[in-house]
């Protein structure tokens, strides 16, 4: 018996497709939505997975998320409001103290000249070491003139974000629905298949590295505060928020640690060797507990191919790029992949 | 039957109520909401659901998704990725089967199809995606006419697991009794061949002789 198939559906994969451009440069272009819209995401991938807990005990999905959210509320609202003088104070002293750093180094680098000029008898520039200074210092004055704009931005993302996070956990089963609705049957099931298998990965490596960051930032915010060193708060944040970035995080918040030990209590002191061993501990902890138990949910790529989107996703987007060139990557692979099965089939 | 007193009159009622007047009256009331068309009604009447409760149902029909075809229209094509299982909720489904056509020169033409079967209301097909790692598909179903399908796909059997687990585990005993099922009178049929086989060989050794 010979047929022919009928797959002549060209146009309404065409403007499937087209909607989906569409909809993305819509909200790529509008920097207001799009961020608070991803830390929206970013926040329902990470509490999403507490529902099926609440409605596995008989609560109504309504109910389930009025509870999580009022919860998170609490939660977030109670370490605001006991933070929030200390990070003030932390803040306002690292204010003053950056002067005593700039300090600190020039003396440092006068002193490191006059010994190489002593034993190598080069005399070291002292254009390139000013042109450093001046950099950083313009750079946070920059900072400090945006300050008034970013919190009105997040002043709007305070009220955005809650309402966005609100709606996805509740409506997020039937958004996904009508979505679907919408695939040309044709793709139905790669389509369904491959935005399951994204979603699923972006979700577990936020969860995982959410997990293993508040873990981290916790050891070295202890450790500093029971070492009674100064910026405890500050440095824990920096560190777990640095660790969300593989293989150079750990450096990246180990620095402004390292400078504050030089500064306040100097190389040989026993707090210096205190902070050295404290991140090396946290770190430890990281890869040998933490890591190996959140490794099965963490995305299967190579650590060649982490690096390379690492230094890639910095090039064009900074930090922010540095944390999502994983799962970007990750999701890259997976549909590179289907694309080559469906083009030389499945071996 | 007597009658029963209202205000101060009697009232005579027949002698035997007609209950299916009465009920096409009710029924037919526009504020009456109709349930035969809905979803949980038409899974109520699928042989391999008849564990399920009422509500277990109503459950299974928030998980599922309708999907409609034209006519001729693929609905999975064989060597594909498949992740659903397929009811058909009304029209019909053919089921075919590709085969290499080795003495056929042009490769539009080396395709042959066989038709394996067609199904109609209430089958089911594609139930192997839904238990399988990576499944591929291995015939093509395509739309005869225009069809409504109803398909459960392996993401929300995995959401099922994960928050009705009860209705979870229903839906995979009647997808397991399906396959066994399948597998019963495969195993059946291979019993049979063999049995011919083997009469074939002794045939075959007596004419050697």
């Amino acid at each position: 018996m010979k047929m022919k198939l009928n797959s002549n559906k060209g146009k309404k994969i065409f403007f499937f497709f087209l909607l989906i451009v569409i909809s993305i440069i819509f909200i790529w272009s509008l920097p207001r939505l799009s961020i608070p819209l991803m830390i929206a995401y970013v926040l329902y991938l990470i509490v999403e997975p507490t529902i099926p807990q609440l409605l596995k005990l008989g609560v109504e999905r309504n109910l389930a998320v009025i509870i999580i959210f009022l919860s998170l509320a609490i939660i977030s609202i109670i370490p605001v409001v006991a933070l929030v003088p200390t990070v003030k104070m932390e803040v306002e002293n690292v204010g003053i103290y950056l002067p005593k750093v700039e300090t600190y180094i020039k003396t440092k680098y006068e002193e490191i000249q006059l010994v190489v000029l002593q034993k190598a008898g080069v005399e070291l520039n002292n254009e390139y070491f000013k042109n450093a200074i001046i950099y950083i210092s313009d750079n946070l004055q920059k900072i400090i003139i945006n300050i008034p704009k970013l919190l009105a931005s997040l002043l709007e993302w305070l009220l955005v974000i809650p309402f966005l996070l609100f709606f996805f956990l509740r409506d997020g089963f039937s958004f996904k629905r009508i979505i679907l609705k919408l695939v040309p049957n044709e793709i139905f099931e790669r389509t369904y298949y491959l935005s399951n298998e994204l979603n699923k990965k972006i979700g577990d490596y936020i969860f995982a590295k959410f997990i293993e960051a508040s873990i981290v930032g916790t050891i070295i915010f202890v450790g500093l505060l029971l070492m009674g060193v100064r910026f405890a708060f500050l440095l824990g944040i920096v560190a777990a928020f640095t660790n969300i970035i593989p293989y150079l995080g750990p450096f990246l918040g180990l620095l402004p640690a390292i400078i504050l030990g030089l500064v306040e209590h100097g190389i040989q002191s026993p707090e210096f060797s205190g902070i050295l061993i404290l991140y090396l501990a946290a770190n430890v902890i990281d890869l040998g507990f933490v890591f190996p138990i959140l490794v099965s949910k963490m995305v299967n790529l190579h650590p060649i191919i982490v690096v390379i989107s690492v230094i890639v996703g910095s090039h064009y987007l900074g930090v922010a790029g540095m944390i999502i060139s994983i799962p970007l990557a990750a999701a890259f692979k997976l549909v590179v992949a289907q694309i080559y099965f469906e083009i030389f089939g499945r071996g | 039957m007597g009658g029963f007193k209202h205000e101060n009159e009697e009232v005579n009622l027949p002698e035997r109520l007609n209950i299916g007047v009465i009920k096409y009256f009710w029924q037919s009331s526009p504020y009456n909401p109709s349930k035969k068309n809905t979803i949980p009604h038409f899974l109520r009447n699928i042989v391999v659901f008849k564990d399920f409760s009422d509500y277990e149902l109503y459950i299974l029909s928030k998980f599922i998704h309708e999907r409609t075809y034209e006519n001729g229209e693929i609905i999975f094509k064989q060597g594909d990725l498949g992740i659903g299982f397929y009811l058909i909720y009304y029209g019909n489904v053919e089921i075919i089967v590709e085969k290499e056509n080795p003495l056929s020169t042009s490769s539009a033409d080396s395709m042959e199809y066989s038709l394996v079967t067609c199904l109609e209301n209430k089958d089911y097909f594609g139930e192997l995606a839904l238990l399988q790692e990576n499944s591929i598909r291995s015939a093509t179903a395509v739309a005869k006419n225009a069809c409504k399908l109803i398909g459960i796909f392996k993401p929300d059997l995995d959401e099922l697991i994960r928050v009705h687990p009860v209705v979870a585990t229903k839906l995979l005993q009647s997808v397991s009794m399906i396959i066994a099922e399948r597998l019963y009178s495969i195993t059946k049929e291979v019993k049979i061949l063999k049995y011919k086989l083997s009469k074939m060989e002794q045939l075959n050794e007596n004419e050697v002789k």
